[in-house]
């Protein structure tokens, strides 16, 4: 009927497959499009370190360009049980493995990559210098024992600064989320009340939503709006955001009773602080360390694997090249960071190399010459 | 009556069974029947499947929790580490929501589908309906983001300000309608007026095709009766589209029900234990969007599927009382006056 | 006609309409409520305008040819683009539009023609139930069903998932459409000899075409711009290109079956998936992206909507030999 119309139509469709195919190989450097030999790994789990994991997989396309990597972040619950489904060859997650899912999941190990830092933000009407917290205070706005932002404890760390009679509004994630884990750990940690009676996780009840001060964000950006958008607010983000989009967050004292400001220097302390306690299953909680330089809130966040039950090898083998090019390269360290996340310390990273040496794929081992 | 089959030639006609067995022996007519048939049965078996997915995953917090999962309660608890779950405050968020959105944009979906049917010039009548399918298009991500920088600060902040200070200050509606607004306007109020947004497309164009698709024969003889062009719409037309009306209604309540992003970056995700709409809330679909992807306890999870079984058993009620309103309403109208 | 009071309280019809004062009266309320649905209508179009005026504004300045040719690049390098999210929106429209329309159209077929039948109600309970389940839960479904079972993400599981939330929506329209087709159309092409499934596809289906296609417009405008249901089938790909496939397929020697199988095979990115990945990530060039993703997004329905329905009118209008 309308046949010339219907043949125009498939010659447009056809002509612009073939464009974008013109269009991709002039984008990208042309060693990447797929010779024969060429691999497809998927990954799948936390966005905490997404934005990291992007830069590492396209540099890694220069030094590699047989495989071609995916990680897409979907949280690190979906990530979990993608890996323990098989549905994807590695899975990133902040929270840490569960028994009952090293059941489900017979042979999955994690691995810590990067460490990140959560830090306070907050909006206080005529403050503008920054503010000093610490884990008392933390743990009384997010209960709702301090109320006010001129309450005594926040003048006696800020003794310079003019707080209003204001109520605080606290705001916290509302969807599940590692950065969530972090903070909860370290408000546990700081208080054995907290610890008992709200816990820590990727989700946990407020008491502050029942006293009717909580607001809940989805996302970093849901909490940094709902902060910026709330006078006498205060809220929790991870310092990648904070610094990429150069929003205020407080210093803290830590432990040790030092003033702290969340950067590279006092993430590596934290992560010294705790690294020779690492458990057979290399996880470990970094909050609240000890160390004289030490911030309060931070966190691993970690790549999942089976050790034993891939199948793939030729996969298993470009997988754990990967993985091991981005734990030792001194560019990758770098790009992270540039980005606001710290590599991990020889003493963590040499644990990690000689675990990743123990995985198998039918049996034999994958990295022959870790 | 005369219930034998007619024939054109006068002769006398055949044998029912006869006229029954070659219809059903018709060249195509079985296969397009099975192949109906078959796809009918396949929406079902989806439904089925869907429906017995969720109560399977559910099966422990079921047991855990029973009926008291559903209790309406002040202060309902939905504690992830400690494994207290109920869903009351998200149950009254997803029907406070629903229905608000509804009351909004029924009418004036009605009003849109009138105007583009009846009274809009031929020439404005194609493209105005596209940019309604286009508002259709717009992902639901969008709808959140443009929410939260635009419409909740400009728009319903203010007006929940001024609800909660008119219609919060009178002894019966300030159950629903007492403040304090939250500064960002993140309320159930907000999640209505977007939804009703964002369903409003839906209902227009299928009902500007129900009435589009009533024939002239009607319209005519209404208006050779006497009748006004408003009252042909009201009189005629609606009561002769009502079920495709009721229909794009019902499509626009599921989706109102089962929309997800939107309404989590405008609704405060805050479990208060207030019912007022100025006050942040939570829906059935957002607590599933937050949290299920970062899941870690079982009971978690299942709790969460759980939630999204209440959803569907309530989407089914809700429809079942649809359509016992339909069969009321429709009772006077008859069906067969189709020529 | 009903009989008794009127809306203007107290007068019966009889004399709304035997009367002069009456007709004043009918005549008013007839301009007062046409004016209402103007008002309606005005009043739906501002937040429509509002919102496209600002996806416009948002992501006009930072849309460019790049962006619709190249992949994804990590920050700081310029020349990144969506293309992978374009060809993947693309893909799985069409995998949803085959997987929905012809069994949503047979199907409403069957229930407009047998509506009081047991099959016919318990068909539309499930579509009306079914159109009321959150997407995520749909991609669950899915996730349960297809990607578990193939040990991986790909582009067939999700267009699988937008097809489940598409059917409803092409069901109800059809089924309506269908329903007021008049019976004498029916009844004549039946009566000239034609069997019932001729009947259907020549006669009664494109005298409903119009709100047919409307339904599957929708349908599609609904289904590409869904995110919570591609999560958990269709996954996100920054690497995706069908014309590298194609390359990579044509030079290792494969047949086309095992072209198309690479093809949808795949973990694919979406232009809403891609909108919600960067909209929540911290960088301000990642969140200037995304609208320009959305942009993109309301170009290319827009664009399907226009095409559709031109090409519809067209060959409206050679049937009847404009």
């Amino acid at each position: 009927m309308l046949r010339k119309y219907n043949t125009l139509f498939v010659v447009m469709m056809v002509t612009a497959l073939l464009l974008s195919a013109c269009g991709s190989s002039t984008s990208t450097p042309s060693s990447t499009s797929l010779p024969a030999s060429s691999v497809q790994i998927n990954g799948a789990g936390a966005t905490f370190p997404l934005p990291v994991y992007t830069e590492w997989i396209y540099a890694y396309q220069y030094v590699d360009p047989s495989v071609t990597l995916n990680y897409q972040g979907i949280g690190s619950g979906g990530g979990k049980k993608a890996i323990i489904d098989n549905t994807v060859d590695f899975a990133g997650s902040d929270s840490l493995v569960t028994a009952d899912e090293y059941t489900a999941g017979k042979d999955l190990q994690m691995y810590p990559m990067v460490a990140g830092a959560v830090v306070p933000i907050y909006n206080v009407e005529g403050v503008t210098q920054t503010l000093t917290l610490d884990g008392n205070v933390l743990v009384g706005i997010y209960n709702a024992s301090i109320t006010k932002w001129n309450d005594s404890a926040i003048a006696a760390l800020n003794p310079d600064i003019n707080l209003p009679d204001k109520s605080i509004t606290a705001v916290h994630r509302s969807d599940g989320s590692g950065t969530t884990e972090i903070f909860t750990n370290a408000l546990s940690s700081f208080s054995a009340d907290w610890k008992s009676k709200v816990g820590a996780g990727t989700s946990v009840e407020w008491p502050v939503d029942k006293a009717g001060n909580g607001i809940g964000g989805k996302g970093n950006q849901g909490v940094a709006a709902a902060v910026q958008n709330t006078p006498n607010s205060i809220g929790y983000v991870e310092l990648s955001y904070a610094i990429a989009n150069k929003i205020a967050y407080a210093n803290m004292i830590n432990k040790a009773g030092n003033k702290v400001t969340a950067n590279a220097d006092s993430l590596a302390s934290a992560m010294n602080d705790f690294a020779n306690t690492f458990t057979d299953e290399l996880t470990n909680i970094i909050v609240d360390g000890p160390g004289v330089n030490s911030w309060p809130i931070a966190g691993y966040t970690y790549i999942v694997l089976h050790t034993t039950s891939m199948t793939d090898c030729v996969k298993a083998q470009k997988l754990l090249d990967f993985l091991k090019w981005a734990l030792s390269d001194a560019g990758a360290a770098k790009r992270a960071a540039d980005l606001g996340y710290s590599v991990l310390p020889d003493a963590v990273r040499t644990q990690v190399l000689a675990k990743l040496g123990a995985v198998t794929c039918n049996g034999t081992p994958v990295l022959s010459n870790s | 009556m005369d219930k034998s089959p007619h024939s054109l030639t006068g002769r006398r006609p055949a044998p029912h069974w006869l006229a029954h067995l070659r219809l059903a022996l018709h060249y195509g007519d079985r296969p397009w029947s099975a192949l109906t048939i078959g796809m009918a049965l396949l929406t079902i078996l989806l439904m089925l499947s869907i429906g017995l997915l969720l109560w399977g995953d559910s099966s422990q917090a079921r047991a855990a929790f029973g009926l008291s999962f559903l209790k309406p309660t002040s202060d309902a608890s939905w504690n992830p580490v400690s494994g207290n779950f109920q869903a009351w405050p998200f149950i009254y968020g997803t029907l406070a929501t629903s229905l608000m959105s509804l009351v909004l944009a029924v009418p004036i979906s009605l009003g849109v589908a009138i105007f583009l049917a009846e009274l809009c010039p031929t020439w404005l009548r194609m493209p105005l309906g596209w940019l309604f399918e286009l508002l259709a298009a717009i992902p639901s991500v969008v709808y959140g983001l443009w929410g939260i920088f635009v419409f909740l600060p400009t728009v319903v902040e203010p007006m929940g300000n001024f609800l909660a200070s008119t219609l919060g200050e009178l002894p019966m509606l300030t159950l629903f309608f007492h403040g304090p607004m939250p500064a960002s306007g993140s309320s159930l109020l907000a999640a209505g007026l977007v939804l009703s947004i964002m369903i409003t497309p839906t209902i227009a164009a299928i009902t500007r095709d129900v009435f589009l698709a009533v024939p002239l024969t009607q319209r005519e003889a209404s208006l050779a009766l006497g009748a006004t062009s408003w009252e042909t719409i009201w009189k005629v037309l609606l009561p002769y589209g009502m079920s495709g009306i009721l229909g794009a209604v019902i499509l626009g309540l599921g989706r109102a029900l089962g929309e997800t992003m939107a309404v989590t970056m405008v609704v405060g995700n805050s479990i208060g234990g207030s019912l007022s709409l100025m006050r942040p809330g939570y829906t059935m679909s957002s607590i599933i969007a937050n949290e299920f992807a970062e899941a870690v306890t079982v009971l978690h999870s299942q709790a969460l599927i759980e939630i999204a079984l209440v959803l569907f058993i309530m989407t089914l009620l809700l429809n079942i009382l649809a359509r016992l309103l339909v069969w009321r309403v429709g009772r006077g109208i008859p069906q067969e006056a189709r020529a | 006609m009903t009989t008794g009071t009127n809306l203007w309280l107290g007068v019966s019809t009889r004399q709304m309409i035997q009367s002069k004062a009456g007709y004043r009266r009918r005549k008013l309320s007839n301009i007062f409520m046409l004016a209402i649905t103007g008002l309606f209508t005005l009043l739906a179009l501002i937040p429509l305008f509002w919102i496209i005026g600002y996806v416009i504004y948002k992501g006009g300045q930072y849309i460019n040819l790049d962006f619709f040719i190249h992949l994804p690049r990590p920050l700081g390098i310029t020349g990144g683009g969506v293309l992978n999210a374009i060809e993947g929106t693309l893909l799985l429209t069409i995998l949803a539009g085959l997987f929905a329309v012809p069994p949503g159209i047979l199907a409403a077929y069957y229930v407009s023609y047998k509506p009081n039948t047991l099959l016919g109600i318990v068909v539309r309970f499930g579509t009306d139930v079914l159109s009321g389940v959150p997407s995520i839960v749909i991609g669950l479904f899915c996730y349960a069903l297809i990607v578990k079972n193939q040990g991986h993400y790909s582009a067939l599981a999700g267009g699988i998932a937008l097809a489940i939330l598409m059917l409803p929506t092409i069901i109800r329209t059809t089924e309506e459409m269908i329903k007021l087709v008049p019976h004498s159309l029916r009844e004549g092409s039946l009566a000239l000899g034609s069997p019932e499934w001729k009947t259907a596809l020549s006669v009664t289906l494109p005298a409903a075409s119009q709100g047919i296609i409307t339904g599957i417009l929708l349908g599609i405008a609904r289904a590409s711009g869904e995110t919570a249901p591609l999560l958990f089938t269709a996954l996100g790909n920054d690497n995706y290109n069908v014309g590298k496939i194609i390359q990579a397929g044509i030079g290792n020697h494969q047949n086309i079956f095992t072209i198309l199988g690479m093809i949808i095979n795949q973990p694919v990115d979406s232009l809403p998936l891609t909108l919600w990945k960067y909209a929540q990530q911290p960088y301000p060039e990642r969140i200037n992206q995304s609208w320009a993703a959305a942009l993109v997004l309301m170009i290319l329905v827009l664009s399907l909507n226009i095409l559709t329905r031109v090409w519809v009118q067209l060959r409206a209008n050679r049937i009847h030999g404009k």
